[in-house]
């Protein structure tokens, strides 16, 4: 039955919509322990539509689902580059920009400070070194990541439609630079489930200087149901909004008053008992009491041990934040959370990678407190048999230009003409580099890829089809990649 | 070298495929006259094959575009043909491939050498010579093909209203009004009877809910339950329709489709200067029961009428509560994406029709064209683009002509003081000036000079004068005559700018101009001439559209409106998908009932009241929603209405409850938006924590969920989790999830609870010393309804585990007890 009421991947009309409900409810075990089990029914009454936003029909939104095609991937990790890290002073090596530096050239940029003809080079602040069987090259920024580069690919030719962080921090999200679309995170939750009911299917960690801009809007669902959207998880404190209990409020008092409001319950829904959506809010107690117990531990890093968090980096001031951030990813993919996405950087400025003034500082500061725990999650994931299902991510909203963006410093500009992002893990090719900007690192010119095609990528890799996960929204069967679609990355996966 | 010269054969396309980009299609450029076939076929055809037939082959078509064939070439794409022969700067396919068009540039991955290019531009200079006959796959030619056909025009929402004969029934008894013969009509027709009515205190409370979002209090409940006069329902009825709670209640549904938030989304998530007037006037719109066709005209076009006024300027803010990126990456563009904001809503809200989605291309589902749209886009075009507030955001609002002139006179009497002191000040300067020649004239560089060098070149006194005049200047500037201002539209005088078919949607890529126009498909010829009798400065285009929508003669317009009243009050539309009534959307499941409603809304002159008094006491209103094993079985869907559908309280109704029953509610009506408490660990997912979001009183935190500011990047956590309207588009119908965050926050947030102490503060209050009466006070607030003993008994027995064996003092398990009633399903779903 699960296929069956799949979201829709073959266009409207198809999905649930030929199945009456009585056969949904046979099916869904009717009674409230299977309900418990496939969980959290929507909308009661009117199972006629598909996943649809114009009639509010929706079914089990977080029930687990089958992909559409063999997936690769269990689970996503979005290492968030909040700001816009610089590709050529990171992983886009070009020698040329060194000997350029300070020379004025002719170089089309467009950035905050608008678009110009030309530009003072900075060249790159680090040198680059070659690492790994594939020789590539990694800037000193990443002393740790570096050592990796056989498990990454690299994308060096993205280009996304804006050079301006409301509305590339959009796009990076949810495919477009208008705002209300459910982001990456909902579609993979929308299209698969989330095969564990105590815990958030897509899940937030922001950086502890503050959420990137526009804040909730970057992990909303959009024209979806609340049930697709990030839930903000904090290493500290409580970990999800209202998971623990009021002050002074026991466990036993607590249960005491789920049996009373489960006796309360049962009695109204007894002369109801054909309304699902009753014994689904019955249930929702009980899958709420159990986050309650089950959450803290996913959270609790006590039990790790000190080899693993040195590795992340937990002994050291400067990565102990990220790398409790990291590792407490490992610890989420481990117990089937679908979407992870972690900030590096928050707030405004130099508070992320968005160097429009001192490049060094910036760059330094933020590679620094990532790079160890970066390279600490990727080694954790392989040797304990999770990178192959697990899709790491690493990239920020666009790049960062050439040039200088003012007469004196070392400030670049942003820029969405072409900069880099890489993943790894997920049946990801490692070793590989695709694409090119041109020599001074302004533009891609080489198998440019948009941000839609690293989209289609992590659908394509969890086993969802780009072009026929579809939600039905405003006349239209709506898709993360957009009307005109966008393949997977051919050439990395 | 010439490594493929020989090369004439099939095996050809697949040679040059592994060669490096660019190596072999040069090769053979040379040997090739640009004007033959051949030449197409040997250097063309294959370089097309390796770049373009990926997208633009049998596979995909994206633009509509297929390149696999001389057919498909010929024929173009969306945006119209790609080859001028011989003029290859006329030709987009050399357009795009020679990257010189900023958003046009193909293939979009990988840029093709200037080899390659110059093979496309030669051949297209020398004629574009191709095959006679085609030899691919045929092109698929959506974009040319597009016409209306009688099956269009014949689809149900299209035809003229009328009203149908109201259908004879075997019972008659059961007919109460004529919507009722309707539903039984269709009913008896599947050999189904309508449930029996519902208990008479859970119509009170379906009624109450309904019309005003709050629960009815147990002297409500006392008093209907103990009135058995025959006209009890429709005084009722009568009753909760004039009350002002109404409006706040029926406000939420439409701005609901308006997407009415007060702040613009993206990085600065700005507030909307006086956003909330809009609301306010929609509750007082609702509540005075505005005709539905006044109405619209004021929303489109209340600054043209002829009878415009405060309450109808601002009313146009409908146009202002979009998003709006004020750093956007093309100005352009987004200046298109507002209008398309403005299509979209405008289209679907009050038409029903998703007109929005021709923008590119064709609709591919509905006879509505991309010129259809771009004739919409016509009557719009003329707006000035918005800002955020000034001048052609906001107006002033006067109450009468007294306070207009006090205002105008007082800004007289300002300007003149500027400009008296600027007076004064540029005579000061330029006699420095005389004494002490600047290099450079402009304004800093004399104040500059004069602030250093004044006291000499002047002397102390008229330096001094000078700086008193400086300050004095600001001052004035600064000072302001006290106004009201309103979030309105405005156009840009008289004569709208030429609007433009946009190719692909493109706004770099103008079409063929369009003049304002109706969607073919409804057959209104477009309007003849356009007047804006309110406003000098407007072109009238508006409200030609308004008048148009607002017309009787509007196939769509009543339908519409019926429909989602209909929805409102059982669950669901007579057309399920309500913004929706195009080949699409779902077809209504009671055509004929839907018209006659129709016909009875405009009979009644647009009121929504008659409607909802009509619909309230129909006796298929007052069904029980209980389950039948028949009905059941033959109707799960309920689609035929056979009983009252069930429905959850949505995320307002749910905080405004809780703030009801527990005593706390503050009715206070209209005003500027409050703000409410918010978790910092909420507030702590803003860039800048706490930034747009102010404080406001207990007393005012307690007001009804509508007065909320609707901050687009900061949503309240209760409402959001009960599902609220996505902020920035047109929300028809709302979900009603079922989550376990929202079991969290309802038995965990601090605001639940604050709300279970009040509660049992007010049943401590009111039952001093009596934990029974506290019990089943309690429990009748929250179900509208006498306790049974057995509840009573259950609900003592909690209290008495929690105070003996959770030793809990008395007052804290009265609280735990009064979270667990805000909890109780009976509370949170309607019968």
């Amino acid at each position: 039955m699960m296929n069956e009421s799949n979201p829709s991947t073959d266009g409207h009309g198809a999905g649930f919509c030929r199945r009456t409900r009585r056969e949904f409810l046979w099916e869904a075990g009717g009674g409230f322990t299977g309900l418990a089990l496939t969980g959290l029914l929507t909308l009661d009454k009117f199972f006629t539509g598909t996943a649809s936003a114009a009639t509010g029909v929706i079914t089990n939104p977080l029930a687990p689902r089958p992909p559409h095609l063999p997936a690769k991937a269990r689970s996503v990790i979005f290492l968030f580059m909040y700001g816009g890290p610089s590709h050529v002073d990171t992983f886009d090596h070009k020698p040329e920009l060194y000997r350029l530096d300070g020379k004025t050239i002719q170089v089309k940029t467009f950035g905050r400070g608008g678009r110009r003809n030309e530009g003072r080079v900075v060249g790159p602040k680090w040198n680059f070194r070659q690492y790994g069987q594939c020789g590539k090259h990694v800037s000193d920024l990443f002393p740790h990541l570096a050592t990796c580069v056989d498990d990454i690919a690299f994308l060096h030719s993205m280009v996304a439609d804006s050079p301006i962080h409301g509305s590339a921090m959009l796009q990076m999200n949810t495919g477009r630079i208008l705002s209300g679309s459910p982001c990456l995170g909902s579609w993979v939750n929308y299209g698969l489930g989330s095969v564990n009911e105590n815990l958030p299917g897509f899940v937030v960690m922001l950086d502890p200087t503050g959420g990137p801009i526009s804040g909730a809007k970057n992990w909303a669902s959009g024209y979806m149901p609340a049930s697709y959207q990030g839930t903000i998880l904090r290493s500290a404190g409580d970990p999800i909004l209202d998971l623990n209990p009021p002050d002074g409020m026991t466990e036993s008092v607590q249960r005491e008053l789920l049996d009373s409001l489960n006796g309360f319950n049962a009695r109204h829904h007894a002369a109801r008992a054909d309304n699902s959506n009753l014994a689904a809010r019955i249930a929702s107690y009980e899958m709420a009491f159990n986050m309650q117990r089950h959450a803290p531990e996913a959270v609790d890093l006590s039990r790790e041990t000190d080899a693993t968090r040195s590795l992340y980096g937990l002994d050291d001031s400067r990565t102990a934040e990220f790398g409790r951030r990291c590792l407490l990813a490992r610890r989420l993919v481990e117990r089937g959370v679908r979407f992870i996405q972690l900030y590096a950087g928050g707030a405004h400025n130099d508070d992320n990678w968005d160097a429009h003034g001192d490049l060094v500082k910036n760059h330094n500061y933020h590679a620094g407190r990532t790079d160890k725990p970066i390279a600490g999650l990727l080694k954790d994931l392989k040797q304990r048999g999770l990178l192959d299902s697990t899709l790491v991510i690493w990239g920020g909203e666009f790049g960062r230009q050439p040039t200088a963006e003012y007469a004196e410093g070392t400030g670049r500009d942003h820029n969405s003409f072409g900069f880099t992002m890489w993943m790894a893990g997920g049946g990801i090719k490692g070793g590989i580099s695709v694409g090119q900007t041109d020599e001074i690192g302004s533009a891609a010119v080489a198998d440019r890829h948009h941000v839609k095609d690293l989209h289609a990528t992590v659908l394509h890799q969890m086993g969802l089809d780009p072009e026929k996960l579809t939600f039905f929204h405003g006349g239209l069967e709506q898709r993360l990649v957009g009307v005109e679609g966008a393949d997977p990355i051919r050439q990395i996966i | 070298m010439n490594l493929f010269s020989a090369a004439r054969t099939g095996a050809f396309l697949l040679v040059v495929s592994v060669v490096p980009a660019g190596m072999g299609d040069v090769a053979t450029a040379a040997e090739t006259d640009p004007s033959t076939v051949e030449h197409f076929e040997r250097s063309v055809r294959p370089l097309l094959a390796n770049h373009c037939f990926e997208c633009h082959g049998a596979e995909k078509q994206k633009g509509g575009l297929r390149l696999d064939s001389p057919a498909g070439i010929e024929a173009g794409g969306d945006t119209g043909p790609i080859l001028s022969p011989g003029q290859p700067a006329d030709s987009r396919i050399i357009l795009a491939v020679s990257y010189e068009d900023e958003d046009l540039k193909m293939p979009p991955k990988t840029r093709l050498s200037a080899d390659q290019v110059k093979i496309l531009r030669d051949w297209v200079s020398a004629g574009a010579a191709m095959p006679a006959s085609p030899t691919g796959a045929e092109p698929v030619t959506r974009g040319a093909g597009f016409e209306i056909n009688d099956e269009d025009r014949r689809h149900w929402a299209f035809q003229p209203l009328r009203r149908p004969a109201v259908p004879a029934v075997k019972d008659p008894s059961w007919v109460r009004n004529p919507i009722d013969a309707f539903v039984l009509n269709q009913l008896e027709k599947r050999g189904l009877s309508p449930n029996p009515p519902a208990e008479r205190r859970l119509l009170l409370r379906r009624a109450a809910y309904n019309l005003t979002g709050l629960p009815p209090s147990p002297e409500e409940v006392e008093a209907f339950t103990a009135d058995e006069a025959p006209d009890a329902w429709p005084r009722l009825v009568d009753r909760l329709l004039g009350s002002p709670q109404y409006g706040e209640k029926w406000a939420r549904h439409w701005l609901d489709l308006v997407r009415y938030a007060e702040s613009n989304s993206y990085e600065r998530d700005a507030a909307k200067p006086n956003a909330w007037r809009y609301r306010d006037y929609v509750i007082r719109s609702l509540n005075a029961d505005k005709p539905y066709d006044r109405f619209v005209r004021e929303q489109l076009a209340g600054d043209e009428l002829p009878d415009r006024d405060n309450s109808s300027l601002i009313a146009t803010g409908y146009y202002r509560l979009g998003i709006w990126d004020d750093e956007p990456a093309d100005r352009e563009l987004a200046h298109y994406d507002a209008l398309d904001d403005i299509i979209t809503t405008t289209g679907q809200v009050f038409l029903g029709l998703t007109i929005d989605c021709a923008r590119c291309h064709n609709h591919k589902i509905d006879p509505i064209s991309q010129a259809d749209y771009y004739r919409f886009v016509a009557f719009f075009r003329n707006i000035n683009h918005y800002k955020n507030g000034g001048p052609t955001d906001e107006a002033l609002l006067f109450e009468n002509d007294q306070q207009r002139q006090i205002y105008e006179q007082g800004m007289a009497t300002l300007n003149g003081k500027r400009h008296q002191t600027k007076q004064e000040l540029a005579a000061i300067e330029r006699r420095f000036r005389e004494l002490h020649p600047l290099e450079a004239g402009d304004a800093d560089a004399v104040f500059k000079a004069i602030k250093e060098d004044g006291g000499k070149v002047l002397g102390a006194k008229t330096f001094a004068r000078y700086e008193e005049l400086r300050s004095e200047l600001t001052r004035l500037n600064g000072e302001e005559m006290a106004a009201e201002r309103a979030l309105v539209v405005t156009e840009a005088g008289i004569n709208p700018p030429d609007t433009f078919i946009l190719l692909r949607g493109n706004p770099g890529a103008h079409g063929e101009a369009v003049q304002p126009g109706f969607p073919t498909v409804l057959g209104h010829p477009p309007p003849a001439d356009f007047k804006a009798p309110g406003n000098a400065h407007s072109s009238g285009r508006r409200l030609a559209l308004a008048n148009w929508i607002a017309s009787p003669s509007n196939q769509l317009t009543a339908r519409v409106m019926v429909n989602r009243i209909w929805q409102h009050h059982f669950g669901r539309g007579i057309v399920r998908s309500p913004n929706d009534f195009g080949l699409q959307g779902d077809r209504p499941t009671h055509p004929e009932l839907l018209d006659w409603l129709a016909a009875e809304f405009v009979a009644s002159g647009w009121s929504l009241k008659a409607m909802h008094r009509l619909i309230m006491n129909s006796n298929a209103y007052l069904m029980s929603s209980r389950g039948r094993t028949d009905g059941l079985a033959a109707d799960v869907d309920n689609e035929l209405f056979w009983r009252f559908n069930m429905r959850r309280l949505t995320g307002e109704e749910i905080r405004d409850s809780i703030l009801s029953v527990t005593g706390t509610l503050n009715p206070k009506m209209h005003g500027p938006s409050v703000y409410v408490e918010i978790p910092k660990a909420v507030m702590a997912t803003q860039s800048v924590p706490g930034k747009g979001w102010g404080e406001s009183s207990p007393e005012e935190q307690a007001r009804r969920s509508i007065y909320i500011h609707v901050k687009r990047s900061l949503l309240v956590p209760i409402l959001e989790s009960f599902d609220l309207a996505e902020t920035d588009r047109t929300t028809p119908v709302r979900f009603a999830s079922v989550q376990p965050t929202q079991a969290l926050g309802m038995i965990n947030s601090e605001f639940l609870t604050r709300q279970a102490a009040s509660m049992a503060d007010r049943l401590r209050r009111e039952h001093p010393d009596d934990l029974t009466r506290q019990v089943g006070r309690g429990l009748a607030l929250v179900t509208s309804r006498p306790p049974t003993a057995t509840e009573v008994e259950e609900s003592l027995e909690l209290i008495r585990k929690l105070t003996r064996q959770e030793q809990l003092p008395a007052d804290r398990a009265l609280d735990h007890f009064c979270l667990v009633l805000l909890n109780l399903n009976e509370f949170f779903y309607l019968d």
